[in-house]
């Protein structure tokens, strides 16, 4: 391979390589300067944060790599569908709610009244006094039952929804296109099922109930009040139209913060995560100070992230307090005053101060639950997103015949206008095994991936039995022609769920023991406490790479494909083990055709022809002893291995 | 004043001195959970004195106009007087004013406090993982120090949030108790003796809901590592097959998350509910007695319109308490996690009289019997990799890896002395694992250098001279550069230099920006002989006088390998290389090769003179070449 590889280097080489602070300058707090001084720059720095929160939040939107992102439209949709099915409960989450919210309000207008009486002088009170508060007391009680009501409802509401829409999100995961799971890295996947997914749950659990809870209340307050008294209703009218402009101000800004600023907390665990899985590399390398420093600046980032956010609420809550408390001042101007006139009662007064009290809460908690929502809704966009992935194949009727797999001028390319397989015409004879061996880059590994179906070629074809292996459904190429990884992934689960994955639905126990027998696994499978129902995977039994190995080709014993697909497949294991698979293999594999991508030269030797792949072509092809007798490139890397 | 982020000293990469167990002052106190929480509490004390102080300047506004509103009726509104109406409908406008500032002091200050708390928490933690090093990995499981960073954090933030607005709460209800005390002693006596009683009231809910909530979190932590599960395996699911399993498995789990959340949601409801009755009643209460006070002539009007609005806001403090019991308590649990994590010390002391490590010398490991000469490219073939693990580790000074980690979890069915009891179980093997690392660092480590003993020599020499590579070598997210080169201290054309060594220009080439190509975490996207090859050059990059790489080529190709095999013997030729493979690509390269069986040294020699003398070395190397040779 020719130097020239690295012929950016020197413009991309920055000769300060540490990571330095991500966090400009400007807005660098100095807990050091007093107060006051600090006090200048703030509107400059909220504004520069506010410009960073929005970049972020663009970028978001638009990822440059790995999955798209829904429209806002689309969360609605999902919202609908999801919200239809359930209107049994939802009229119960309104009714009980509503329910509870008025028992909540008799209460002021009973102690208004009770006002009135005592203002007007009515000889009455006393003797009625006990029963009243009995009376009070009893729809105390059952406002406290019907909330109890309300809030259960609430619960069972909100998980439910929560349930369905993330089995929903799953299932949409396992079913994105083959060549798209193979090609994208699985981080972003990763985020989009951990971190969206529990973010969508706040706002469909929580937040989703309570827009309910706290709409209802306020409806019902606002109604009460008027019912009460149109003149003091005013001053509340008043503070709402105000709040609208805040709250409206603040939401069109806050989920661009709130987003940002959870992004800041995903980058800090990924860093502090590689820094504890890799304490040994950073122990060994000495890159001790390195990681402190590292998580102390993603943390720098995050707080500038939480400062913006704070300002924000901030700006609001000045706002917001003052609508909230300031009606009382105005309820007692006007009441004094329509008091004089005989407009309004002292109970009225009474009972509209109460209410504007009472108000704060569930006001409050309206604007809690919006912005929730706001963000659950971005990582909504973001879940849905997942199924806006266009499916790679078109699956036709027509079935194969026969196991010839033919690739006829195959060209492919990953980025548009680089080729990395150039015109390859290649026949796997039902039976043969055939080795591909090259250099890493030599585009090896993505010849095995189009004759495992997994990619379509750009231009030629390839077929398994005269039909394109693009035009054959999922679960038929899987029975023909199989690509088997270098990945021996254990799923959680048992350890015959992990097995009988192409054949789930049909395959028997006494298949799936005889599988295991084939790859030699029979006995210590039998050994495990529960045999094949024994759960394995990540917090359960663990399995050792071998047996996970041995695991991932018992499943391809149960697919029972005619054409494999093996890349690296022996590599990770010790060679003791690699030659007890070997042997199991062998004897597993007769009469279907192998395709290895080899790493290891015994594997190409013990094959019945050898592609040599180098810069996308095949450059040799023949048996062991038709190239060693070539004289070529496998002739040479030959001899260095035996000499 | 105090802000965030905090600067924060603790945890020093440095050996402990001998006989030393004190702790660095930056360092916590680990010594028990309540300790814990007091210790950070102190630690920011300024910034909790300021949330009490601007708390009260937002609670005792809202505490006053009751008051004030009383005061504008009896005088102002009663009298038809609307000067005095006015008057103190002013005051009470200056008085929520006041109260409005407050707030938002009240907010910066303890989202101020909260953030110190929690950065202040992962702080620690990435400064411990550093401060152990590989011993971390071998006392406490990876996903239980993540959650110390990623969840107690929080709940410590929440904690210290809570305490100093608990404390001007309590200043609030002592400042309403006062006034309504002032104005009628009997309803004032109610208000003090009733409102304690009704937070008491409620705690038997809350450790029900504490459990309930437990479930729920242990059950959704599972079902999120079964998505995750999912996504890593999603290239066999779609590969193979396998959808319908794991999507009904998933589902299940779902399900079961819900129950347990809609048992949590029921027992909230319950808290909830309990807390409307409660607070419902008082106001029943106070209003019953007003009146009857009024109806006596002890109480005007005015007055009796205040103790509504005393009654209502008595709420918030009261409320506030049983937030303040419910977060100390949850503050404890995740203060017992954390000092779990915190509080385990390094085994590593400096020794008493440090020698320096020889340069250019002989290395022996008396195990196994093995020799490295210096200057020479030494190969370790065994039938068992991990026997030559085993030896690099020793070469290195690393404790052994090959034990799991002494985890915390006890079974969910557990409850009261069993649980406590296997709790205690867990907590003792735990620090008798510790015990075990101290005996073994504090002894002689077998492993000479020159005649001397790495035990004699100070761990942080060691690190810096022998530099060991092992499989687990993990790849760091960020640029190729900081990744090759993280201490910032190689030119360009080393660098350049070991990428060709470690034959890693494709990956060059195929990453976007070069050396500024951004790699994701742990080198996801990148093919396992690509982090391989990335992780080499790292190591050849450092240039440490001994070198030891553990299979340093086990999943490249033969074209690669045989390619790296011939650079790499070329690029540290005359220093000390020692290396673990099988393959004849690398074993043809060597100086000398050592063979070990049942982990230790039979055999030594050059590859050909071995191939040629020793059955043992050819059934292990010579795979599938009898039959041509």
């Amino acid at each position: 391979m020719s130097v020239d590889l690295l012929q950016t280097s020197a413009e991309t080489w920055q000769d300060a390589g540490t990571p330095e602070s991500r966090v400009p300058e400007l807005l660098t707090v100095h807990d050091d300067w007093p107060v006051l001084r600090r006090i200048p720059g703030l509107w400059q720095r909220h504004a520069l944060r506010r410009q960073r929160a929005d970049d972020y939040y663009a970028g978001s939107r638009n990822p440059e790599r790995g999955l798209p992102v829904a429209e806002n439209s689309a969360v609605l949709a999902f919202l609908k569908d999801l919200l239809g099915s359930r209107r049994t409960v939802v009229i119960w989450l309104v009714v009980l709610n509503a329910a509870a919210g008025f028992a909540g309000l008799i209460v002021p207008r009973v102690l208004g009244q009770l006002v009135d009486r005592a203002t007007t002088g009515g000889d009455d009170l006393a003797a009625s006094l006990n029963g009243l508060a009995l009376g009070v007391a009893g729809i105390v009680v059952v406002q406290a039952l019907l909330t109890f009501a309300a809030r259960r409802i609430s619960a069972v509401f909100g998980q439910d929804l929560l349930a369905s829409a993330r089995e929903q999100i799953v299932r949409t995961v396992l079913k994105l296109p083959l060549s798209k799971v193979e090609s994208a890295s699985t981080g972003d996947l990763v985020t989009r099922v951990t971190r969206d997914v529990s973010t969508m749950s706040g706002a469909v659990r929580w937040a989703l109930p309570q827009l309910v809870i706290a709409g209802v209340m306020t409806v019902l307050t606002l109604v009460a009040m008027f019912a009460n008294s149109l003149l003091l209703g005013l001053p509340t009218i008043a503070a709402l139209v105000l709040l609208f402009f805040v709250v409206r101000r603040y939401l069109a800004r806050a989920p661009m913060g709130y987003i940002t600023e959870g992004g800041t907390y995903s980058v800090i665990n990924t860093s502090l995560t590689e820094s504890v899985e890799g304490a040994r590399t950073v122990e060994a390398l000495g890159l001790q100070d390195y990681r402190t420093k590292l998580t102390d600046a993603d943390i720098a980032v995050s707080g500038q992230a939480e400062r913006y956010t704070m300002s924000l609420r901030n700006l609001m809550f000045l706002f917001m307090d003052f609508a909230y408390q300031g009606p009382l001042v105005f309820i007692v101007l006007l009441g004094g005053y329509g008091y004089t006139r005989g407009w309004v009662t002292l109970g009225q007064i009474t009972a509209a101060a109460i209410y504007t009290q009472q108000l704060v809460e569930p006001m409050d908690r309206l604007v809690q639950t919006l912005d929730r929502l706001q963000v659950g809704m971005a990582s909504t966009t973001r879940l849905l997103g997942i199924a806006a992935v266009p499916q790679d194949r078109v699956p036709g009727e027509e079935l194969p015949e026969g196991e010839g797999l033919i690739a006829a001028d195959v060209r492919f390319a990953y980025r548009e206008g680089h080729d990395v397989l150039h015109g390859i015409d290649l026949t796997v004879h039902p039976g043969e095994r055939l080795a591909i061996v090259g250099p890493s880059g030599s585009g090896k590994s993505t010849l095995g991936r189009l004759l495992a179906g997994i990619n379509g070629p750009r231009t030629g074809a390839v077929q398994v039995g005269g039909v394109n292996l693009m035009e054959l459904p999922l679960d038929v190429l899987r029975t023909r022609v199989a690509l088997v990884t270098q990945e021996h992934h254990v799923f959680v689960g048992s350890i015959r769920d992990n097995i009988v994955l192409a054949r789930e639905t049909t395959a028997t126990d006494d298949e799936v023991n005889a599988a295991l027998a084939a790859v030699d696994a029979g006995d210590w499978v039998e050994r495990l406490p529960d045999g094949m129902r024994t759960l394995v995977g990540s917090g359960k039994q663990v399995l050792t790479p071998a047996q996970a190995q041995q695991v991932a080709l018992a499943r391809l014993v149960i697919a029972d494909p005619h054409t494999l697909v093996l890349d690296e497949a022996t590599s990770l294991i010790d060679p003791q083990t690699a030659r007890h698979l070997e042997g199991s293999m062998a004897a597993l594999l007769e009469d279907r055709a192998v395709v290895a991508i080899a790493h290891r030269l015994h594997t190409a030797h013990d094959a019945d022809r050898i592609a040599v792949v180098i810069d996308g072509r095949i450059a040799e092809l023949g048996s062991h002893h038709e190239l060693i007798d070539l004289d070529g490139e496998y002739a040479s890397l030959w001899r260095a291995w035996t000499s | 004043m105090q802000t965030f982020p905090p600067r924060v000293d603790a945890f020093s990469v440095r050996s402990r001195v001998p006989g030393a167990g004190s702790r660095h002052p930056g360092d916590p106190d680990t010594s028990s959970p309540s300790r814990f929480l007091l210790w950070i509490l102190r630690g920011q004390w300024q910034i909790v004195a300021i949330s009490v102080a601007m708390g009260l300047l937002w609670f005792l506004p809202s505490a006053l106009s009751p008051y004030l509103m009383g005061r504008a009726i009896d005088e102002g509104v009663l009298t038809h007087d609307f000067g005095r109406t006015a008057m103190w409908a002013s005051l009470m406008f200056v008085s929520i004013a006041i109260g409005v500032v407050g707030g938002v002091a009240m907010h910066t200050a303890a989202v101020t406090g909260w953030l110190i708390a929690l950065y202040r928490t992962m702080q620690l933690v990435v400064r411990k993982v550093s401060q152990l090093g590989h011993v971390m990995p071998r006392r406490t499981p990876t996903g239980e120090v993540l959650s110390v960073a990623a969840g107690d954090s929080d709940t410590f933030g929440a904690t210290t949030e809570i305490v100093g607005r608990a404390i001007a709460a309590l200043g609030a209800f002592v400042f309403v108790a006062f006034l309504v005390l002032n104005e009628s002693f009997k309803l004032g006596v109610l208000v003090l003796v009733a409102a304690p009683l009704l937070v008491g009231a409620a705690s038997p809910l809350l450790r029900p809901l504490g459990r309930a909530q437990a479930t729920e979190r242990s059950r959704l932590s599972e079902l999120t590592g079964m998505a995750t599960d999912i996504v890593a395996g999603l290239r066999i699911l779609r590969g193979v097959g396998g959808e319908r399993t794991f999507g009904d498995n998933y589902a299940v789990q779902s399900q079961r998350v819900r129950e347990s959340g809609v048992v949590a949601g029921t027992w909230q409801a319950g808290v909830d509910s309990l807390a409307v009755l409660l607070s419902g009643l008082l106001l029943v209460a106070l209003t019953w007695l007003g009146t009857l006070e009024m109806l006596a002539g002890r109480l005007t009007i005015g007055q009796l319109i205040s103790f509504f609005g005393y009654a209502i806001f008595m709420v918030w403090p009261i409320q506030t308490f049983f937030e303040f019991v419910q977060k100390w308590v949850q503050g404890l649990v995740s203060a017992q996690k954390t000092i779990a994590t915190l509080g385990q010390l390094s085994p590593w002391h400096a020794p008493a009289s440090p020698v320096p490590l020889p340069a250019h010398a002989t290395i022996v490991d008396a195990k196994s019997g093995f020799v490295a000469e210096p200057g020479r490219l030494t190969v370790v073939v065994s039938a068992l990799p991990d026997d030559s693990a085993a030896l690099a580790d020793r070469l290195g000074r690393y404790l052994p890896s090959d034990e799991e980690p002494v985890s915390s979890d006890v079974d969910d069915d557990l409850r009261g002395r069993a649980r406590r009891r296997a709790k205690a179980g867990k907590l003792r093997e735990r620090a008798e694992r510790a015990r075990h690392d101290e005996e073994l660092a504090a002894a002689q480590w077998g492993v000479t250098v020159g005649g001397v003993d790495l035990a004699q020599v100070t761990l942080e020499e060691v690190r810096a001279r022998i530099l060991v590579s092992d499989t687990a070598s993990l790849v760091f997210a960020g640029t190729l550069q900081q990744l090759i080169d993280p201490h910032a201290r190689a030119s360009r054309e080393q660098a350049d230099e070991v990428l060709r060594v470690a034959n890693a220009e494709e990956i060059y080439d195929s990453l976007p920006g070069g050396w500024q190509g951004i790699l994701d975490e742990r080198g996801r996207g990148l093919s396992g002989g690509q982090r391989q090859r990335l992780v080499l050059a790292r190591a050849l990059l450092a240039d440490p006088e001994v070198l030891i790489l553990v299979e340093p080529t086990s999943a490249v190709d033969a074209h690669t390998e045989a390619r790296i095999a011939v650079r790499l013997a070329d690029h540290r030729r005359g220093r000390t290389t020692i290396l673990t493979s099988v393959s004849p690509l690398l074993l043809h390269q060597a100086d000398d090769v050592v063979l070990l069986v049942d982990g230790v040294a039979v055999v030594h020699g050059t590859h050909e003179h071995l191939l040629a003398t020793s059955a043992a070395y050819r059934s292990v190397v010579a795979r599938g070449l009898e039959a041509d040779a």
